[in-house]
């Protein structure tokens, strides 16, 4: 299909309009023959032969034209498949992505499950241990008033200054026996009610298995020049206003 | 470097002294002790109140007895927490409230006991009122 060839619709038309004109001067011949004799001997000839060639070619042309037509009944039924294999391409994709964004969902639900599985595996905790520990706050009141509990009743939610210079920290250093904290020791003994007080070891101090150890602080906790142990000064300090620190303590 | 290397015999003192140093704050009344000579606002000692933080974990939680301390460990993370804390009143507010939530447990026993007392009253009354009828 060059641009410089002409179609064969033109062809046909412009071999039509030829063979007009042959047949037309043809039958001008003809009349004139009637008449008078030809100028040209061999012309009628000519023009017969002209005609039965320009005939030729326009059957050629038609036989173009029929297997041009076909040949475009063909290529309209190609791209009639053509367009119907795009649209199921189409269809296709459309059910490819929305099958992804279904998986990409679940996917991510599954994974936000493991995380959470995960979490709770991490804290799970033995259901007998969490029984054992309840059972440990709330015996010795520490969580829940006692039922007879009236204001005036010296057992509290904290350990009371009674408790805190009993322990550990305060046998570290000589401790004042004025009350401090609004709790004088008299006051208890007042009240005839003392919390186990005298029994040497108490429960909030230290447990059975003494295995555990606290996590290790290679430093200081502060920011002063170095060589200053600041934290156990702070400990000991914050009971009494003597300092010892206590690896000093020779027991 | 101090206190890089210690025997296991000062690491278990130091397990029971920190054990019983978190637990002492859930006194508020220590707590207030605490602030008004300074200690809340030396940076040593609130570098320590992190690191305290440790015994929020259930292996070292477990040895506490007195719970509360944990919820005042976090508050104390807290700068403006710890500047009130030298106010008495604020300590003694804490104190109340605290003692007042120890009883919530106690006090909701109690409402459940009276409830399930007056319901069996009430069933009580209604039975002799239904025998009533059916002598007639």
């Amino acid at each position: 299909m060059a641009a410089g060839e002409r179609s064969t619709k033109e062809k046909l038309l412009s071999a039509l309009s030829d063979m007009e004109v042959l047949s037309r001067e043809l039958i001008e011949m003809l009349a004139l023959s009637r008449t008078q004799k030809l100028p040209q001997p061999g012309e009628d000839t000519q023009v017969l032969e002209l005609l039965v060639q320009r005939d030729k070619e326009f059957q050629e042309l038609m036989q173009t034209a029929v297997e041009q037509g076909r040949i475009h009944q063909e290529m309209q039924q190609l791209e009639k498949e053509a367009e119907k294999r795009d649209s199921d391409i189409q269809l296709l994709q459309k059910q490819l992505k929305e099958a992804e964004h279904i998986l990409a969902t679940a996917v991510y639900q599954a994974k936000e499950k493991l995380k959470s599985i995960e979490k709770a595996r991490k804290g799970s905790i033995s259901s007998e241990e969490i029984i054992k520990y309840a059972h440990r706050i709330s015996a010795s009141n520490a969580v829940c008033a006692p039922l007879n509990w009236v204001p005036g009743d010296p057992r509290r939610p904290y350990p009371t200054d009674l408790e805190m210079r009993s322990g550990m920290l305060g046998h570290m250093s000589n401790l004042p026996t004025n009350g401090v904290n609004g709790h004088l020791p008299g006051d208890a003994l007042a009240a005839g009610r003392l919390p186990d007080v005298l029994t040497p070891q108490y429960p909030w101090q230290s447990d059975v298995s003494m295995g555990m150890l606290p996590p290790h602080h290679g430093n200081d906790f502060g920011l002063e020049p170095p060589g200053h142990n600041k934290e156990n000064e702070d400990d000991v300090e914050a009971m009494s206003t003597d300092s010892s620190s206590s690896s000093s303590d020779s027991d | 470097m101090a206190g890089v290397l210690e025997t296991e015999e000062q690491a278990r003192n130091r397990f029971q002294s920190e054990l019983e140093f978190v637990q002492c704050l859930a006194n508020p009344n220590y707590l207030n002790f605490l602030a008004q000579r300074g200690y809340l606002r030396e940076k040593p000692f609130v570098n320590y109140l992190k690191y305290l933080l440790y015994w929020k974990e259930p292996e070292y939680a477990k040895f506490l007895k007195y719970p509360h301390c944990l919820h005042m460990l976090e508050l104390l993370q807290y700068e403006h927490f710890r500047k009130e804390l030298v106010n008495a009143q604020c300590a003694k507010f804490i104190d109340e409230q605290q003692i007042l939530h120890w009883q919530h447990y106690s006090r909701k026993r109690t409402r459940l006991q009276q409830a399930l007392a007056e319901q069996q009253q009430q069933q009580q009354q209604q039975a002799p009122a239904h025998g009533n009828p059916a002598s007639k």
